[in-house]
């Protein structure tokens, strides 16, 4: 541990107020409302209010969500002199801006659909700043860009990087526009949150994100200190918030705790406030719980102002209360006539300039996930010390395992392999969907199934007490089936009609919404997504954020007959369709565990193979690899063949590597999550301390006490490592 | 009318992928949401939209919503009243 804390050197915002902080803070100081009626694209209906960018973005080779992240991401960076160490983005729509544009017309041409993964949205900013260490895509929904600034947060608090890029971008789109239209939350007046008025939201776009530097002391031109923060989640409903607000109640009273400030400090509280009757509700319950009759500092949301942007609106929010602790000043609840009266909180009715040390920024979205920030005045050195010098990865023992591939559950993909067969293929049906009660069910098409299966297999025998109170999730695609479904309908119709069922299915985080509703897990719930290493971030992110309790790690992509061809070149070039996934139960107590596994690596690997060296760095040198692991399943995706083998070839040219080394994927199939399947593998492995027949030769393979590395190539690369114990 | 509720029963099954769930078990007179069936405000608006698209009735106010589907019975006789006639 060292005296560092963690500070917001320099930000960048494009919203419905205009583009650059300081064309924000003037309309801020205006309190001028922005919500126009959809002009992006023709409405079937009379189109709603929205919060739409109000001039022309150009659109070049990127989707619109690209595009603005990018002019974010220029503003933060500016004058930051480098790369930043690390990428951490919130997004939910990534390339769907063009995506459906692209459908709709009929487009089979996968170049077209190349942006279409919400990892592109990083990745474009990762390759323009030339960054080398974690790039991460979070998609927690509405509170995906808050969540990716806690994950940010936590990657310098543990000594890993020391400076990051971070915050959230979405983009207007037809999947959100008429998905929070078929729900019903859209008000056709406008949001007015907490107004006795109120009807529902006004969906918007924008992209706010923050340059966070490590540092002893405030560095010159620093906004605010990002003094803590804490996820939770409700674990109560797929699209709605828990009535008392007692999830939210809790990531703020965790968030406090995580920053060291008492809620008597708090002088601001940006609040979530979408507009929606149970939204408000809900958080003013939860305000008022957090303050227990104490009197509540001001509050306001401005989404009555430029409406609810989605990914990007916990940034936004963010970005809002940098500038009141820098500034001065309380903005105004846009939009406020006549406050709810059933709602116990006063929001704020004008822009007040006033000293502002501390602030609270509520963000809450689908999954029941909650994302609370505490921001502080540069110059409070209130920061908590808890940074670690070298950031050095601890492991998680492991006590529940499962997986699902072509071959079936694990016994049957077990068998498979000890008969010599490969994996390849989809999930037959009888397996995705077994142990799954028909009611829980019923809504929930591949993707969901799969998951909420991997989970109750990897967690079978573990009692009340003793379940998952986190779930970490990876997935490159999220949920196809809900997505084509959902587009198909709406287009079908002329875009009259759209499936509200189809759209909460829809989000990259719903199968992990399931997961925690069926567990009950109230901690964190974070889906990574949009590469072939999404598992093992989703590992490294739970690295950053689990503490003692156990928690669900799952990995898993489905194939979808109409999207998979089109998004995933792995998919169209492999000789059969595969999906599926794996699960691992952890935590960090040894009990009667056999093997663990520590989230190790990932880098970003567009700036070339130093990242190899780098690699090996962390791994302990080559000397300790040659050492400690018996086997690497090493994961060569077929549409980055090349590089991926140009870094296999550095990476065993470097540690001299004397024991097999083998391409997963050649038995697992070309499928998005196969790291979740060779990773459930090796752990199998390395409790029975051999490797099957086939795999590495003609006989089985004696590990001789050793782990095995798991190691993905391509355009991040990732490793992690399970080992005996 | 009896046709009509037949009909509707069958939907409101495929609509929500009601797979353990026969047609003759749904009690007509029974509350439709929250009760024996467990449907609630999401399955709600999916059959909204099932209503508009095979009915061409429209339900876009909660006040509204509350009193059709608070039985199989009231929302057979609200579909009945104002189902379009190219619909039918």
């Amino acid at each position: 541990m060292n005296g560092l804390r963690i500070f917001i050197t320099s930000m960048g915002i494009v919203s419905p107020f205009g583009e650059g902080i300081e064309k924000n803070l003037s309309t801020l100081r205006e309190a001028v409302p922005a919500l126009t009626p959809l002009q992006l694209f023709p409405s079937a209906h009379v189109p709603l209010p929205v919060g739409e960018i109000p001039f022309p973005i150009p659109h070049g080779n990127l989707p619109r969500t690209h595009v603005l992240a990018m002019m974010a991401a220029e503003e933060a960076l500016k004058e930051a002199g480098g790369p930043p160490d690390a990428v951490v983005v919130g997004t939910t729509t990534g390339g769907m801006t063009a995506t459906e544009e692209y459908l709709k017309q009929g487009e089979k041409d996968p170049v077209l659909y190349r942006h279409h993964a919400a990892g592109s949205v990083a990745e474009a900013i990762a390759a323009r700043f030339g960054c080398r260490g974690p790039v991460l895509t979070v998609s927690t929904a509405c509170s995906s860009g808050t969540a990716a600034l806690k994950i940010a947060l936590e990657l310098l608090r543990s000594g890993k990087a020391r400076r990051a890029l971070a915050g959230g971008a979405d983009a207007l789109c037809r999947l959100t526009y008429y998905g929070f239209h078929s729900l019903q939350l859209v008000d056709p007046g406008g949001a007015h949150p907490f107004d006795s008025g109120r009807k529902g939201m006004s969906v918007g776009e924008g992209a706010a994100m923050f340059l966070l530097t490590a540092a002893a002391a405030p560095p010159d031109g620093a906004v605010a200190e990002l003094l803590g923060g804490a996820l939770t989640c409700d674990a109560h409903h797929p699209a709605a918030p828990h009535p008392s607000g007692e999830g939210a109640r809790q990531a703020m009273k965790k968030a406090l705790a995580d920053a060291g400030v008492l809620r008597e400090e708090i002088d601001y509280i940006h609040l979530h406030g979408t507009g929606t009757p149970e939204n408000d509700l809900a958080e003013g319950r939860a305000v008022r719980a957090l303050f227990d009759g104490r009197s509540v500092p001001p509050a306001s949301s401005l989404k009555g102002a430029w409406g609810h942007s989605l990914a990007a609106a916990g940034a936004m929010g963010a970005a809002v209360s940098a500038l009141a602790v820098r500034e001065g000043f309380i903005p105004p609840n846009v939009g406020i006539q006549t406050p709810d009266p059933e709602i116990p909180l006063s929001p704020m009715d004008a822009f007040q300039t006033t000293d502002v040390r501390q602030v609270l920024v509520n963000s809450f979205g689908f999954g029941g996930n909650n994302a609370v920030l505490v921001l502080g005045h540069a110059g409070n050195g209130k920061g908590p010390v808890r940074v670690r010098e070298n950031g050095e990865s601890i492991p998680f023992y492991v006590h529940g395992r499962s997986c699902l591939t072509g071959a079936g559950d694990t016994d049957r993909t077990l068998d498979m392999l000890s008969r010599g067969e490969n994996l390849k293929g989809m999930v037959p049906s009888s397996d995705m969907s077994k142990h799954l009660p028909a009611k829980a069910v019923r809504r929930l098409k591949r993707l969901s199934r799969m998951v909420l299966s991997l989970g109750i297999s990897a967690c079978a025998g573990k009692r009340e007490g003793n379940l998952p109170r986190a779930i970490f999730f990876g997935t490159r695609w999220g949920a196809l089936s809900e997505t084509h479904d959902f587009l198909a309908k709406l287009f079908e119709t002329d875009e009259r009609l759209s499936s509200p069922t189809d759209f909460i299915g829809s989000v990259h985080n719903a199968p992990a919404g399931q997961a925690a509703i069926h567990f009950h897990a109230p901690g964190p719930n974070i889906t990574i997504t949009g590469c072939n290493g999404s598992f093992e971030q989703a590992l490294f992110s739970a690295g950053l954020l689990c503490g003692e309790d156990p928690f669900l790690l799952v990995g898993a992509d489905e194939y979808n007959e109409h999207l998979s061809p089109l998004f995933d070149p792995e998919a169209s070039s492999a000789e059969r369709t595969t999906d599926g996934g794996g699960a691992l139960y952890l935590k960090r107590e040894k009990g009667g565990a056999t093997s663990r596994v520590a989230p190790v690596f990932t880098g970003f690997a567009d700036a070339g193979e130093s990242v190899i060296r780098k690699l090996i760095a962390e791994l302990g040198g080559a000397a300790r690899i040659r050492e400690r692991f018996g086997l690497i399943l090493s994961g060569i995706p077929a549409s980055f063949r090349e590089q991926a083998k140009r870094q296999e070839e550095t990476f065993l040219a470097g540690t001299d590597y004397p024991h097999p080394l083998v391409d997963y994927r050649r038995f697992v199939g070309e499928c998005a999550s196969a790291s979740a399947v060779a990773t459930v593998l090796a752990v199998l492995f390395v409790e029975k301390g051999m490797v099957p027949a086939g795999l590495c030769g003609r006989t089985p393979a004696d590990l001789g006490g050793r782990g095995i590395l798991i190691l993905g190539f391509g355009r991040h690369v990732t490793a992690l490592e399970v080992t005996p114990c | 009318m009896n046709e009509l509720i037949e009909e509707l029963k069958i939907k409101i099954i495929t609509t929500l992928n009601l797979i353990d769930v026969k047609p003759e078990e749904i009690d007509i007179h029974a509350q439709l949401v929250g009760g024996d069936l467990g449907l609630d405000s999401i399955d709600v608006l999916e059959l909204v939209m099932m209503l508009e698209e095979d009915y061409g009735v429209i339900i876009d106010t909660k006040e509204l919503g509350m009193a059709v589907f608070a039985s199989l019975a009231a929302l057979a006789e609200h579909v009945h009243q104002n189902r379009s006639e190219k619909n039918d």
